[in-house]
């Protein structure tokens, strides 16, 4: 048996008859599912009649349950079933929420929540105040400790092949944090500047905003972000990393994806030498994306983020085999060739001068050079991102025509229909189901195509519809250059004696550890995959660091997760969470050169957000996640006790009996629409009226909601969801007259000029003291006015308009103006009990609290043997009666241990 | 304040993150109530009231003390 009782709460209840049980000697494990144990009490101001400090009462209890040997307190967790074995013991299956904060370390300093980016609804202040993602339940927690809430993974976050945290620098943008949003991006990718241009932003496609008004835009965020930060630092701010492991790696291949293995392994103390074959480094984003979408100066700054580290490049040295790179000495190698060749076409008149490969045109004009196309016509071959951008290139070389030919429709394009759009614009014809059947030359030189007109048949492998040539369709046209755009494919001829390739030229990898048939060689990005985003070339680069650096350490490479990412929020689950649908706020219109001029410069298309328009944007975030990872928490923990990879933990333990203490649930006023909870926002409830009055309170006095105003006329409306059949709770909820009264003596004192009415049914004041106290509150000048409230309305100043049948007055229907009002909500059972049974086992009274079987002679007895129940979990009681109740649940739960040892 | 458009609180709150600059340039120039703030920003008092609520948690604005007879606390930057 692991514990002699299981106590579920950690409420008065909870910690009171857990505390008696300890004394006893028994072994005791508490359970509560909030972050600190204390339940409502520990929120309250003060407690009836005799105004003393609630928060006097509870912290001892809090501290004494937290440290007593007898008792283990597992708090943020869940018991998730409870299933009473054979033997009368009972098994208890346990749910340990994740923190994501380690409490040994936590010293509950508060930083992180004051570091924390995202600011939500702080329940423990009844949503008055906001709080952080990153925060401290209450000053007076037990355990005083930090929790890190999350619902999941943005879906941003998740999307993102290399993991960048688009949350998280969206969250920092949006507080004006830019170079701790710069920061963050080089934690998981090295290239922010490219990726800020180029990026096809997977992100933005599971954006949940978009399901509102419109995506936010998070490629732009980025641009903003990056230019700002490169602005102000033209060089990187880092240099090598003073501690080196005296390894080396080989990285062949200068593109996206090899320097991101290169900025990885470098700032894990690797000495990285990257081979590239052509003059400069860069890879597709130097030869391959034109500088009218990512200007030159950008790689060459993203490129010193690596070079920064001490990593190597070596241009203008191709390597011809994995041995030259093991006769140099390299412990491992990463291949990284990219896809830098055309797939080419099978089409009579290819030799002819004037067709081209894409790459051939696009490098030369990425290079700074210029083919002379000068009034030409170029028909340009292919759909996809490659040929838009060779069309628009040819544009800006002078060409007099651009066409690009594809053999499916728009629809199939794999181009972006954004990319295409803007070809468009600029002046490209578009030609759809045509495909090439033979170039015409003339002296050597191309001047015309024999187009054939396609059909879309039934679909392919790809998903997409199958081209089909129409017969006798031939159509010959009229050209100068011809630019094939069909795909390409990676230059691994020189390894093929050494590595095992596919069929199409791509290096065979383990696609989750990307080791290759050679132990010490590894290869990723496109070379392996295929053409790709650079994104995912990223990605690549930084998985094969962090297996080469396991294989370099001698560690398995299997039996390890690369990438431990929460499961995605569903955005439904997002949109849903408020009470009103966020509002629509119009996206910021990105900001272009005009089409008409732009088509024959290089000049970068698109313009940089300005600030206003980079954090309003980032302000439409929804915060899916809840936390955004944008791990300023991590950067300022003195105690380095936040763990974003900490999970869920489920175990059973064996228990000898159970004592319930689920507390109550305090009624939702929005179940009363006449009352305007929600709606208008000086209604509040008397659980908000506490924490205003409360030392730990959310505002700095007693103000209104509304506008800060010190309330000089405030209601109250006794028996909200009690002794009230319209909402099925026709139960008096005890404790609403005197806690109204005493928040009526509190607020007499705060606000000495106020006018305080407490309209009621009839006062009941049945315990010691309490008629004493309700008459004290009369003599304060508390008016008490004896008539249901019907309806609250508001006025356009915010006051309120309370609509009551006054009953000692002149009678009839009254209204009667107030500048708040509180709502003394009644209490109701709390359902919760009853889930961690098998259902039906344990029984509920006609008012469904759990139902005492005997509540004269045996207070406490469930109907399930072995399980008992305390406090307000089987009738609403005032805090002295949970006490009472508490004491005699755990007498009950000694007695059945012993009964049970005695029979043993 | 009949007629506005009332917001999701949690909504409103996410934007302290971004009204914090703004509310913090108003007081640098003088204390002001949250009715002058939202005058300023052009925003609803009652969304004025949390961001400044929240600011003056997380220690960004002060209080300044009230006479009896004022209807509305001034707040002022902390450390201004």
């Amino acid at each position: 048996m692991d514990y002699d009782v299981l106590v579920v709460g950690g409420g008065i209840a909870g910690m009171e008859s857990g505390l008696t049980l300890g004394d006893m000697g028994y072994k005791v494990l508490l359970v509560e599912k909030e972050v600190s144990i204390g339940g409502k009490m520990i929120l309250l101001s003060k407690v009836f009649p005799t105004l003393d400090c609630s928060s006097c009462i509870s912290t001892p209890k809090m501290a004494a349950t937290a440290h007593h040997p007898n008792l283990t307190v597992l708090t943020y967790s869940e018991v998730e079933g409870i299933v009473r074995k054979d033997d009368g013991t009972f098994a208890v299956r346990l749910l340990k929420k994740p923190t994501f904060v380690d409490p040994a370390a936590c010293t509950g300093c508060g930083d992180c929540e004051l570091a924390c980016t995202v600011a939500i609804s702080d329940k423990f202040n009844s949503d008055l105040v906001a709080t952080r993602a990153a925060h401290i339940a209450f000053p007076q927690a037990v355990p005083k400790k930090a929790v890190i809430e999350r619902a999941g993974s943005s879906p941003c976050n998740f999307t993102c092949p290399a993991g960048v945290k688009a949350h998280g620098y969206v969250s920092l943008v949006r507080s004006g944090k830019y170079e701790e949003a710069f920061r963050l991006h080089m934690e998981d990718a090295p290239l922010p500047g490219s990726l800020s241009r180029a990026c096809y932003a997977p992100c933005e496609g599971q954006c949940t905003r978009d399901e509102v008004e419109g995506k936010v835009p998070i490629r732009g965020i980025k641009r903003f972000m990056v230019d700002s930060y490169y602005e102000r630092h033209p060089e990187p701010e880092y240099g090598p990393p003073e501690a080196r492991n005296g390894k080396t790696v080989a990285v062949v291949g200068s593109g996206p994806a090899g320097l991101s293995a290169a900025y990885f392994l470098a700032r894990r103390g690797y000495g990285v030498t990257v081979f590239e074959g052509g003059p400069e480094a860069g890879g597709m984003l130097r030869h391959g994306i034109p500088p009218f979408r990512l200007p030159k100066e950008l790689v060459d700054r993203d490129i010193r983020n690596i070079t920064a580290l001490g990593v190597e490049i070596r241009t203008g040295t191709p390597v011809g085999s994995i041995a030259s790179l093991n006769d140099q000495g390299f412990d491992a190698a990463f291949l990284a060739l990219g896809t830098m060749e055309g797939q080419g076409m099978e089409v009579s008149g290819r030799e002819l001068s004037g067709v081209l490969e894409s790459m051939e045109m696009l490098a030369t004009g990425n290079a700074g050079g210029r083919m002379d196309l000068s009034g030409k016509r170029v028909a340009v071959i292919g759909g996809g991102n490659v040929a838009i951008d060779s069309a628009r290139m040819a544009l800006r070389m002078g060409a007099g025509t651009v066409a690009i030919y594809y053999r499916r429709s728009r629809a199939e394009m794999p181009a972006h229909d954004f990319e295409v759009q803007a070809a468009l614009e600029e002046g490209v014809e578009l030609h759809e189901l045509r495909t090439p059947k033979r170039f015409f030359g003339e002296n050597g030189k191309l001047v015309a195509v024999e187009w054939l007109s396609m059909k879309l048949g039934e679909p392919d492998a790809s998903g997409r519809r199958r081209p089909v040539p129409e017969k006798g369709s031939g159509v010959t046209c009229p050209a100068d250059i011809a630019v094939l755009a069909v795909g390409l494919k990676p230059n691994t001829r020189p390894f093929a004696n050494e590595l095992g390739l596919n069929r199409d030229g791509t290096i065979q990898a383990d696609p989750e550890t990307l080791a290759t048939s050679l132990p010490n060689v590894f290869a990723g990005g496109d070379d392996v995959t295929g053409p790709s985003m650079i994104i995912e070339a990223i990605a690549q680069g930084k998985r094969a660091a962090f297996y080469i650096d396991r294989y370099l350490q001698g560690l398995p490479l299997s039996g390890i997760t690369f990438d431990a990412r929460l499961t995605s929020v569903d955005g439904k689950e997002v949109l849903d969470r408020g009470d009103v649908p966020p509002s629509a706020r119009a996206p910021v219109v990105p900001r272009e050169l005009p089409a008409a001029g732009r088509s024959r410069s290089m000049e970068e298309v698109e313009k940089t957000m300005t600030e206003e328009e980079a954090r309003y944007s980032a302000s439409r975030c929804l915060d899916c996640g809840i936390c955004s990872e944008c791990h300023q928490c991590v950067a300022i923990c003195p105690a380095g006790a936040i763990h974003f990879d900490m999970r869920e933990e489920r175990k059973t333990l064996e228990v000898g009996s159970i004592i319930v203490a689920t507390g109550f649930q305090l009624f939702d006023p929005k179940r009363k629409p006449e009352y305007g909870f929600g709606e208008y926002p000086n209604v509040i409830t008397a659980m908000q009226m506490d924490r205003i009055l409360s030392p730990t309170r959310p505002y700095n006095a007693v103000v209104r909601p509304s506008d800060g105003m010190a309330p000089s006329n405030i209601a109250f409306v006794l028996c909200t969801g009690s002794r009230d059949c319209t909402v099925d709770n026709r139960l008096c909820s005890r404790v609403c007259c005197m806690y109204s009264i005493k928040q009526a003596q509190l607020l007499m004192g705060a606000l000495p000029l106020a006018d305080i009415t407490i309209y009621y049914i009839d006062i009941r004041a049945f315990g010691k003291g309490y008629e004493e106290f309700f008459e004290q509150a009369k003599g304060m000048g508390v008016r008490f006015v004896k008539g249901k409230v019907a309806k609250i309305g508001e006025t356009l100043s915010g006051n309120l308009r309370i609509r009551y049948e006054d009953i000692h007055g002149d009678g009839g229907p009254v209204t009667a103006e107030h500048d708040l009002a509180v709502l003394s909500v009644g209490l109701s059972s709390n359902p919760e009990a009853f889930g961690l049974f098998p259902p039906g086992l344990l029984s509920a009274d006609p008012f469904r609290y759990v139902r005492e079987v005997d509540e004269d002679l045996e207070p406490g007895k469930t109907s399930i043997d072995g399980v008992f129940v305390a406090g307000t979990a089987s009738a609403i009681r005032d805090i002295p009666d949970t006490i009472l109740h508490s004491g005699a649940a755990a007498t009950q739960v000694a007695s059945f241990l012993q009964r049970k040892r005695a029979a043993l | 304040m009949a007629n506005e458009r009332r917001r999701d609180p949690s909504e409103v709150m996410r934007d302290e993150m971004v009204m914090k600059g703004k509310i913090a340039s108003l007081l640098r120039e003088e204390p002001r109530t949250i009715p002058e703030i939202s005058e300023a920003l052009r925003c609803p008092a009652r969304e004025v009231t949390l961001w400044v609520m929240a600011l003056r948690r997380y220690g960004v604005l002060e209080v300044l003390p009230k006479a009896k007879a004022d209807d509305y606390y001034r707040y002022k930057l902390a450390n201004a």
